[in-house]
């Protein structure tokens, strides 16, 4: 595995981890971010499946896509 | 006849005629200015989807088309990456950031500063934030000064007094009622005008695997190299635009936090940034770095001739029929004014809340600040414009890129720290703008020294990138330095100015205990009562509030049944005691059924704020 195709998702998706949980926690301090309310369970689901699909999109387009053309799978 | 230098004359009547028709629609919407509210925050009514646009519209400049096609024709789809990591920043924004704003009622950057620190910090992230907005605006003008240069042979400075005079005019009558209006035509148009010329060039292709299968092998990477080239990195593009640029402009851009304060209630923001950064711009992206991508696609080909900055618009020419190609021409006209008009409305607003009601003019009435606000929308075009010849120097990308990585860390910086560490301290805050900014100038006299260590091997192609990085560590490194060895203020002195407080920011915004239970909409019948005129306070029947879950003391919002108005005919309003009977019927007073344009009998839809 070319290490430097993995590091630009190990960096971004480790920062941008680090400061979703920074807003996260400040979310939940004060309960402005209440488990307890439904709207903001959605919220949480929606950040946290926001993130993991944009993981997904630039996994795709890093480990599968470049191999496309080469392969005829289109 | 005009003398251009591409294109036919019908698609420079498309394009001529598309920005009389923005102009005239920016100024059809200055009716609904009225106040300085109205003209920075736009009466704080408007539905989410239309912010969304309108905040794409806006991130999307006319230095985009140009940058993100020449980076694609030269890099491949990695020039998208760098619309691909706003979405980190969302947790702080739609839970930290817009509440303390939002409810807080705060207008400006510089005066959250002075609330969370003191004056000295406000005084000077004026300064720098001032210099950032102006500065963003000379970027814009230049690039469509260039573009029209390539296109008409104009002078570069000649296209961009043009489009400056333009945006003013519109600006200086509609404010930030005709900035979203004109954005969301603008923002839908960039978007159609992208993904049309795609999906024609996908048609052209043949399809989607011959395209893809035109591209070098090298040009089909989600990111670029991690430290190569030094111009287009990862790292570099990362720090620069993932962390310095997005950073300032989620939480320090005055045209966003104006976006932001003219949304109807704070719950639409998430549903504003969710639309805006998950689904519009991953869209944008595309549409503005397809043409390189085709541009390559089609010279390996051998069907053109092209190089990276002019890849766009080759491309768009080659594969657009006369008239559609002015259409694409109208996206790049609306992608600089959609830019240009929120930041020349952000200076106004800094303008007359740091400098002017502060300093030079207290106490003075709503129309003497209106009108100021008026005339710095010009005089902010116009320093704009003065910046042009200074931008001329450098690539766009360069300019753009280089300007960001310096001037945003320090505020930026002192921003973050400000609103998720209650220990912070109002010396901290001031020592990390001030000394941030001067440790950066330092960067550009000694960049091998103090830049080199961190350009992880680039050299000095990376600095103007990797300076961002260097901006960020310096900055909160005195931050939280000076932290350490100064005294913060007392936690009761902070109350809906930091992260764990948002709550009390709440309860100040309403005047009482937020009611979070959620509610449905009802449809109601106004009815003009005298007896409530001069107040906010509106009569409901027991079972319109049942239905909301709402309380008599509850903020309310009526708006017109037509949900496209995006809140454009709409008020915030009180509920007041419940009506003495049953009925479908809406007491408001004659002031408040004004401002939202209603008439007596008319049917509203009417919700829950908080």
């Amino acid at each position: 595995m070319d290490m430097l195709r993995v590091w630009p998702i190990v960096c971004e998706f480790g920062v941008g981890a680090v400061l979703c949980f920074v807003g996260i926690w400040c979310g939940l301090r004060g309960k402005y971010l209440d488990m307890k309310v439904s709207e903001d369970r959605r919220l949480l689901v929606t950040l946290v499946a926001g993130y993991l699909l944009l993981l997904a999109v630039m996994c795709v387009f890093t480990f599968l896509a470049p191999g496309w053309g080469s392969e005829g799978a289109l | 006849m005009i003398a251009q230098a591409i294109g036919e004359n019908i698609d420079y009547a498309v394009m001529i005629g598309y920005f009389i028709a923005v102009l005239g629609f920016g100024l059809y919407f200055g009716r609904y200015t009225r106040t300085t509210k109205d003209f920075f925050f736009g009466g704080q009514r408007f539905s989410w989807w239309l912010i969304a646009f309108s905040c794409v519209a806006t991130v999307v400049g006319s230095y985009s088309f140009i940058k993100y096609s020449a980076a694609g024709f030269r890099y491949g789809i990695c020039s998208t990456q760098s619309y691909m990591n706003d979405w980190f920043w969302m947790p702080i924004l739609v839970l930290v950031w817009i509440p303390i704003i939002y409810y807080k009622k705060i207008q400006s950057v510089p005066e959250y500063l002075e609330a969370r620190f003191d004056k000295k910090t406000r005084v000077a992230a004026t300064v720098i934030i001032l210099f950032y907005i102006v500065g963003y605006i000379g970027i814009n003008l230049i690039t469509l000064g260039k573009t029209l240069h390539g296109l008409l042979g104009w002078e570069i400075m000649t296209g961009a007094a043009i489009t400056a005079v333009a945006v003013a005019a519109y600006v200086y009558i509609g404010g930030q009622t005709a900035v979203i209006m004109t954005d969301l035509a603008q923002g839908m148009i960039l978007l159609v005008a992208g993904l049309g010329l795609f999906a024609g060039a996908i048609y052209h292709f043949g399809g989607f695997g011959n395209f893809w299968a035109l591209l070098p092998q090298e040009h089909k990477y989600a990111f670029s190299d991690f430290n190569a080239p030094p111009k287009f990195s990862f790292i570099g593009i990362y720090v620069q635009d993932g962390l310095a640029n997005t950073g300032a402009l989620m939480l320090m851009h005055q045209g966003f936090i104006m976006r932001f304060l003219s949304l109807k209630s704070v719950k639409d923001s998430r549903r504003m940034v969710v639309c805006w950064i998950l689904v519009l711009a991953p869209l944008a992206a595309i549409a503005t770095s397809c043409g390189g991508w085709i541009a390559k696609a089609l010279v390996n080909n051998g069907e053109l001739t092209t190089e990276p900055g002019t890849s766009f618009i080759d491309a768009a020419h080659f594969l657009c029929a006369p008239g559609i190609f002015g259409f694409v021409l109208a996206a790049l006209t609306a992608a600089l004014m959609s830019t240009a008009d929120s930041l020349v409305n952000a200076v106004s607003a800094i303008f007359v809340n740091d400098i002017w009601r502060p300093y030079v003019k207290r106490d003075a009435g709503d129309k003497h600040y209106l009108w100021v606000a008026r005339v710095t929308s010009l005089v902010a075009a116009g320093a704009g414009l003065a910046l042009v010849p200074v931008f001329m120097k450098d690539t766009i990308y360069g300019a753009h890129s280089m300007f960001t990585a310096a001037v945003t860390p320090p505020v930026l910086t002192a921003i973050f720290l400000g609103i998720t560490w209650k220990r912070y301290t109002p010396m901290a805050a001031f020592v990390t703008i001030v000394g941030g900014a001067y440790l950066i100038g330092l960067s550009f006299v000694w960049p091998d020294v103090l830049v080199g260590p961190l350009d992880f091997g680039m050299g000095p192609d990376s600095y103007k990138f990797m300076r961002a990085l260097y901006g960020l560590l310096v900055s909160g490194g005195l931050g939280i330095g000076v932290t350490w060895i100064s005294r913060p203020r007392p936690v009761s002195e902070l109350k809906g100015l930091v992260a764990g407080t948002q709550t009390d920011a709440m309860r100040q915004f309403k005047g009482g205990e937020p009611n979070r239970t959620p509610g449905k909409k009802v449809r109601v019948r106004t009815k003009l009562d005298e007896s409530l005129a001069g107040t906010e306070t509106v009569v409901l029947s027991q079972s319109s509030l049942d239905t909301m879950a709402a309380e008599p003391g509850d903020l309310l919002y009526a708006s017109h049944i037509r949900w496209w108005y995006g809140g454009l005919r709409s008020v915030h309003v009180k509920a007041g005691p419940v009506a003495p009977a049953e009925s479908d019927t809406l007491l408001i007073g004659p002031d408040s059924a004004a401002t939202a344009g209603f008439v007596d009998g008319q049917e509203v839809v009417v919700e829950k704020i908080m």
